[in-house]
């Protein structure tokens, strides 16, 4: 109970309650259609809890963002990996991620669609360009920083460089790769819903805009919520836990 | 094992060491002194085989020590920094050089193991170098070094970070660990009284570029005083030559 009442601080919990009591005021002004009332919403999150709905489309998302995003991981690998063993191919990676990073979404969504046609590839092909460049940047940010005096006292111990490379480079960069994927997987999760718009008949976003379509705002509301516990579930979760791990011998 | 350096010298822009020639028999405590920048860390890294010289060649029994290629003889270095992996436990950063050995995993902490103890860090063989001392970690390295049981251990200001009564006790430890070990040393410092406490052979170079000034053995016959001052004199003697030949930040 103290661990709870720690996490959520006083004052976080004051100006929450103070949200909620707006949002319920204005809900009370302008009708269920512009903004449902807090309560309708939580109604509607029992719902989709007991029809089961709530996993198949939170199941289909994550199904895509883990390919799609899952993808761009193991793609930033290798790049991180060839920029480590070519100071050449540093820079081309560090300008090719440059570009990537500063295109837009609506660029990957309207190009996929174009290429793969209203299906399943469309929102993987977005969440994966758009989640590369966050994660590979973050490696070869890491692969930049490993030690060259570690590195110098593997040579002078004459560690094989198979060694070097699990017990130098591996473990200074995980935290890099752990931190981008963190990252990556919030945007991923964004980016992949947006695409959902478009095609598909699964996913928190297509059922959020079929809400929308059916004149039921409440639902909007109700998988905005879903995004948001799905979201930090994972970062609390997940990556928190893992860098907690990998930071076990700090301090 | 007998090191030899004949001739070396090393220029980067412009010539750091000009030529350097010394000896050190098996069992000998070599240390370097000279003002700062003179080259000492370089000459160092040359013998370990870290860096090439640009003239002159170093030779252990005989054998030349080549820059980047691996040879038989085992060379262990205490640099300035621990250069301890911060992600692994004392015992496996010792573990971890010896690797190359062919040793067993089992084997190879027995040996960590027992070089944590030689140099005092019983105890803490599960701790990571963050949560202990600066001292600690620079015995750590030293234990590292001395796990491959090497031919040759090289020391560069490995206390320069040390506060002064930790210096002390790991001036004694060094001192005691070589008597124990027998192993040939070459130990880089800027500070005479340290040189003087534990160096059997001193050799102080002289402004940049470098040459021997004076090799001293510090055996015992000129009273340790004396040799502190005499020393001083000629290290503010090419401090100062060296301030005066070239223009410095």
């Amino acid at each position: 109970m103290r661990n709870v009442t720690n996490r959520f601080h006083l004052p976080t919990l004051a100006v929450a309650m103070a949200i909620v009591a707006t949002w319920w005021l204005l809900s009370v002004r302008y009708g269920a259609y512009v903004l449902p009332s807090p309560l309708a919403v939580l109604h509607g999150l029992g719902d989709v809890l007991r029809t089961g709905e709530i996993w198949r489309h939170t199941g289909a998302s994550l199904a895509r963002i883990a390919v799609g995003f899952g993808g761009a991981v193991a793609v930033a690998v290798l790049l991180g990996l060839l920029a480590f063993v070519s100071p050449l191919a540093r820079g081309v990676v560090h300008d090719l991620l440059a570009v990537l990073n500063s295109t837009s979404v609506f660029v990957w969504i309207v190009i996929s669609i174009i290429w793969f046609g209203l299906s399943n590839w469309a929102p993987i092909f977005t969440t994966f360009m758009i989640t590369l460049p966050v994660v590979a940047s973050n490696i070869v940010e890491g692969v930049a920083a490993v030690d060259r005096r570690l590195l110098e006292m593997g040579d002078v111990y004459h560690l094989s460089g198979r060694r070097k490379f699990t017990a130098i480079v591996v473990p200074s960069t995980l935290p890099y790769l752990v931190a981008g994927m963190k990252v990556g997987f919030g945007l991923a999760l964004k980016v992949s819903v947006v695409a959902e718009i478009f095609g598909v008949t699964s996913g928190i976003g297509y059922v959020m805009n079929y809400s929308r379509e059916i004149l039921a705002t409440q639902m909007v509301f109700v998988w905005a919520l879903v995004m948001i516990l799905v979201m930090t579930l994972t970062d609390k979760l997940l990556f928190d836990t893992v860098s907690r791990r990998l930071m076990r011998w700090r301090t | 094992m007998k090191l030899e350096v004949s001739g070396v010298g090393k220029d980067y822009l412009i010539p750091v060491i000009d030529s350097v020639s010394f000896a050190a028999e098996a069992g000998e405590f070599v240390c370097l002194l000279g003002p700062n920048g003179c080259g000492k860390t370089t000459l160092l890294r040359i013998v370990g085989g870290v860096e090439p010289a640009s003239r002159g060649r170093v030779t252990l029994d005989g054998r030349p020590v080549v820059a980047d290629q691996r040879h038989d003889r085992k060379v262990g270095v205490v640099f300035q920094e621990d250069r301890l992996l911060p992600w692994l436990t004392l015992r496996d950063n010792v573990a971890l050089v010896l690797t190359p050995l062919g040793l067993a995993a089992a084997e190879r902490a027995a040996v960590a193991g027992r070089y944590l103890r030689l140099t005092g860090l019983a105890g803490f063989e599960s701790y990571y170098p963050g949560r202990v001392s600066g001292g600690m970690r620079q015995r750590a390295a030293i234990a590292r070094a001395l796990a491959i049981e090497p031919d040759l251990l090289l020391m560069d200001e490995p206390f320069g970070a040390l506060d002064a009564q930790n210096r002390r006790i790991m001036q004694q430890e060094v001192r005691r660990i070589w008597r124990e070990t027998g192993r040939t040393i070459v130990f880089v410092t800027h500070s005479i009284e340290e040189a003087v406490a534990i160096g059997t052979t001193l050799v102080m170079l002289s402004a940049r570029p470098s040459r021997v000034r004076e090799l001293i053995l510090n055996d015992g016959r000129v009273e340790r005083a004396k040799l502190v001052d005499d020393l001083n004199t000629m290290i503010m003697e090419e401090v100062e030559r060296q301030q005066g030949a070239t223009p410095g930040p």
